[in-house]
């Protein structure tokens, strides 16, 4: 894109300066070692053929985290937080490994176990986890509870129920159509990268194509002017907080997976920061209101860039956190309002006016 | 008359060795459950405590201090016997800890130590907990003596690690041993290593990204077991052979880890056993009994688990075992 179709709107709007901070991530990585963005194709030892590349790493390992963004990027619009989402990827891994095993507590050798019907063990997980969605809903919609509070609950209370499905065990499964979900790949790509798509799509269409996305700005920026305006903001509100714990859900079965296991201390732990992190990059704003979907996916993929250049680069394992929130202040500081201002002056001073550019 | 005499006394002598074996009452406080590695380890002491006939008081602190700090107050309200304890953190037991020794409560120290200056403090009946260094050692160990038995010892290979938490004895302990051994073979270059904190879905992630950063991995060496297994599946995502094209080694032996040698995914497993039961009440034994046990930190018997047995895996010439020969016999 040529600089002058750039409008100054854009240049001032956060997705752009994300879309700008994960370029130069990217570009301190390739120009530290070219072959840092290189993609190849490779054949798998069961004969499929795959796209083998950092790039591929970075988008595959980001599902976990964009796929339960695009429910917190709404939940943030209505100006809460839910910070159970880690805990309910916990629940999700645990009840689809405790229904693949159905006969674990007695081991037997490997392969040798019965399966529960395939689809039970992806529906329950999401059924489970979009109940639960629906009770942070209820407490937050209905009884007026204030969502970190009353995704407290759930965020503390998640991981328990998680530890008693399984017993406070970890169970593992070889079964070949469930880590498919999280190791499969189609048409070369990661399937996660591809339920991630889907995802993002059909939570981008419901939101834009209807006015779904209106209603949920509306309630947060002033939930009583919408009331009073006819708008049922608390069905609104557990529409949204249901929908994220499917999207947990989805989440938690990508995570279990790719591990074949299930993990009640590990699974999705601090997921719920890392989400809500990405939906600030990506420019929303954490008062509520105005929303950026694919901000979000920016957002996302830049946390996930900066954790695969770590590693890729071998930071070393005590400097890693340090590491990471340096570039994270670099990226918040550079979208900060006076610093977007200034530098969109600087470029054009013809542009004195304009909002916020959306998604 | 004498007869009976005799049998009032024998029956006197059986009563009053129930009633004394009645009488021990034995505190445990545990950190809670955070792995399958703790849950074998509560079972096997509280199994083997029960069958010793003893009376067993479980406390699970659910990974917090203040609860442990409690139950120990709880234990010596209570007037138990001896005091078994796992601390979640090795600083800030001082306190509680002498209230423990005041109340002449023999303390037995199990799987991780407080700090040095609090042991040094304190004092105690006994103390078990695993080696990490010698863990570490015993990793490298194998690996220099398999590749010398597939004759690759006069190749450059290139070793990766998979360090556990940062910070954690058991991470900082096993990398110390792998680098002190490593260091005798110079043709076994470490060309990455990385924290993959103890779980599957980082070692996944991290191996990964090893595989995309460095052509050629010859040997990963994981603190754990779980991380080796994640690793596993990166690497048979890069279309690689793992257990062939790369040596995998890992630590802990849980059952996980002997389907995968017996899959031929992994090479060999060295044992951090979680098996404290036997020997924790061999030495109550011989407390109650009114033995002095020895003040030294007492590391468990710990074996190795390869495909085919039969490789050096210690400075002391240890053979390891066949996994499928062993997988029986495994609890956890």
């Amino acid at each position: 894109m040529k600089k002058t179709l750039i409008s100054g709107a854009f240049v001032r709007s956060k997705l752009f300066w994300a879309i700008v901070a994960e370029l130069l991530i990217l570009l301190v990585g390739f120009i530290l070692r070219p072959d840092f963005l290189s993609i190849q194709l490779r054949t798998l030892s069961d004969g499929t053929t795959v796209l083998f590349g950092t790039p591929v790493d970075i988008f595959n390992r980001a599902s976990e985290i964009t796929i339960i963004a695009m429910g917190m990027t709404l939940v943030i619009a209505l100006g809460g937080t839910d910070i159970s989402v880690g805990a309910l990827v916990a629940v999700s891994g645990a009840i689809a490994l405790k229904f693949l095993r159905w006969d674990v507590l007695v081991y037997t050798t490997p392969g040798d176990y019965t399966v529960q019907p395939y689809y039970l063990v992806i529906l329950l997980p999401l059924l489970t986890c979009t109940l639960m969605g629906l009770f942070n809903g209820v407490l937050i919609g209905k009884l007026k509870l204030q969502p970190i509070i009353a995704t407290l609950i759930l965020m503390v209370g998640g991981r328990g129920i998680a530890q008693i499905v399984t017993n406070g065990k970890q169970f593992t499964t070889q079964y070949t159509p469930f880590k498919f979900i999280g190791n499969g790949s189609f048409l070369g790509l990661p399937l996660p990268i591809l339920i991630t798509l889907v995802v993002v799509l059909t939570v981008v269409l419901f939101v834009r194509r209807t006015s779904f996305g209106m209603f949920v700005e509306s309630v947060g920026i002033n939930p009583n002017a919408s009331r009073v305006s006819g708008l049922r903001s608390d069905t609104i509100i557990i529409i949204v907080y249901v929908l994220t714990g499917l999207l947990s859900g989805i989440s938690g079965l990508i995570y279990s997976s790719r591990i074949s296991s299930n993990d009640s201390n590990n699974a999705g732990l601090g997921y719920e920061m890392d989400a809500i992190l990405a939906v600030v990059i990506g420019g929303t704003s954490m008062t509520g209101g105005k929303f950026s979907l694919l901000g979000t996916v920016v957002g996302s993929l830049i946390i996930r860039t900066i954790t695969t250049l770590v590693l890729y680069f071998g930071v070393v394992s005590e400097a890693i956190m340090a590491f990471k929130a340096l570039i994270i202040a670099v990226v918040i500081v550079l979208q900060s309002e006076p610093v977007r201002n200034a530098i969109a002056k600087r470029r054009s001073k013809r542009i004195a006016l304009g909002g916020e550019a959306r998604a | 008359m004498r007869k009976l005499l005799s049998l009032i006394l024998a029956l006197m002598m059986v009563l009053g060795l129930a009633a004394s074996a009645q009488a021990v009452t034995i505190g445990f406080s545990q950190i809670g459950q955070e792995s399958d590695w703790r849950t074998a380890n509560t079972d096997s002491v509280l199994k083997a405590v029960e069958e010793a006939g003893w009376e067993m008081v479980y406390s699970d602190a659910q990974q917090k201090q203040e609860n442990q700090v409690q139950a120990l107050r709880n234990f010596i309200s209570q007037g138990v016997d001896y005091i078994l304890f796992t601390g979640v953190v090795s600083t800030g037991w001082d306190e509680v800890l002498k209230e423990v020794n005041e109340a002449e409560i023999p303390l037995i120290l199990l799987d991780r130590m407080p700090e040095q200056s609090t042991l040094d403090n304190i004092t105690y009946a006994a103390a078990f907990g695993g080696d990490f260094v010698e863990e570490g050692r015993r990793m490298a160990y194998w690996t220099a003596n398999y590749v010398e038995k597939i004759g690759k010892s006069s190749e450059e290979l290139n070793v990766v690690i998979l360090e556990g938490t940062t910070g954690a004895d058991a991470a900082t302990g096993r990398q110390e041993g792998i680098m002190e051994v490593l260091a005798n073979y110079p043709n076994l270059k470490v060309i990455a290593s990385q924290t993959g904190n103890f779980t599957r879905a980082e070692g996944q992630a991290v191996m990964e990204s090893f595989l995309k950063a460095h052509e050629k991995i010859d040997i990963l060496l994981a603190h754990n077991d779980d991380m080796a297994l994640g690793a596993i599946e990166s690497i048979k995502a890069a279309g690689k052979d793992p257990g062939e094209d790369i040596i995998i080694v890992g630590c802990d032996s849980p059952k996980t880890a002997f389907d995968a040698i017996i899959a031929g995914d992994m090479n060999a497993t060295i044992e951090c056993t979680p098996l404290y039961g036997p020997f924790v009440v061999d030495a109550l034994q011989k407390l109650i009994a009114g033995e002095e046990m020895d003040k030294t930190l007492i590391h468990p018997e710990e074996g190795c688990f390869d495909a085919e047995g039969g490789v050096v895996y210690s400075a002391d010439g240890r053979l390891s075992e066949k996994a499928e020969d062993k997988i029986g016999e495994r609890l956890y």
